[in-house]
């Protein structure tokens, strides 16, 4: 990959990161999604796409609801970046990023005021992650999101 | 004597697989970084990895690949 100065990044974050997640296609989630439910959604993610390296979900304001890892802040930083460098490409609002690289692929997404970011190995099928990405953010915006998790377990005999 | 009909499917499947296999590592040789990006009613521009543009979003993707670090394998 060409290497590029760090003062790239920088400038970018400074010139563009403000408000970069204001800038959503589809206009602002009406709630933000809870970090329970962001963290359900992430690992539901991580259960449907056997390449996914790790992923992040982030809020109206471009906060860290969920990331894996062990440094969620680093997730906002960088997909700020990612989404400012996007938008001034052409000067339009991006709704979805694919970049391939050969140290793996990153996708982007923004849908219903949230927004998620994904690191899966090459190759990856880029149209079905892309829709789970999607379906999740869907389901997040929701009032009552639900990501198959089990269901407390009913007794048997009608006792609790 | 003409072969057996399971055969004749056998053979088929196998061919059909030998041709997905050889897609495949075409695409792996082939394949070469991309930038794209997509836009609200589905239009969808590439950048290069050259353009101002394209370096931007390349380095922030490596920013993100190395924040995600390797995976696992279980």
């Amino acid at each position: 990959m060409a290497q590029t100065t760090t003062t790239v990044i920088q400038e970018a974050r400074a010139r563009d990161t403000v408000g970069s997640f204001s800038q959503m296609p589809d206009g602002a989630a009406a709630t933000v999604p809870s970090e329970e439910s962001a963290e359900a959604a992430l690992a539901y993610l991580a259960e449907m796409s056997p390449d996914l390296r790790g992923a992040a979900v982030l809020g109206p304001e471009g906060e860290v609801l969920a990331a894996t890892g062990e440094e969620p802040a680093r997730w906002g930083e960088d997909a700020a970046v990612l989404f400012a460098a996007a938008d001034a490409a052409e000067g339009v609002p991006v709704e979805q990023v694919h970049i391939a690289t050969e140290q793996g692929e990153v996708f982007a997404i923004r849908n219903e005021g949230l927004a998620a970011v994904s690191v899966t190995e090459r190759f990856a099928l880029a149209s079905l992650l892309l829709f789970d990405m999607r379906s999740m953010l869907r389901e997040l915006a929701g009032a009552t999101p639900n990501f198959g998790g089990s269901e407390p377990p009913k007794s048997r005999n009608g006792e609790d | 004597m003409p072969p057996k009909p399971h055969r004749i499917l056998l053979d088929r499947v196998s061919a059909y697989a030998d041709e997905a296999a050889a897609y495949m590592r075409r695409r792996r040789v082939s394949r070469r970084p991309f930038a794209r990006l997509y836009y609200p009613g589905g239009r969808s521009a590439d950048h290069a990895q050259d353009s101002s543009s394209g370096a931007e979003l390349f380095v922030a993707a490596g920013r993100l690949i190395e924040v995600a670090g390797k995976k696992e394998r279980g």
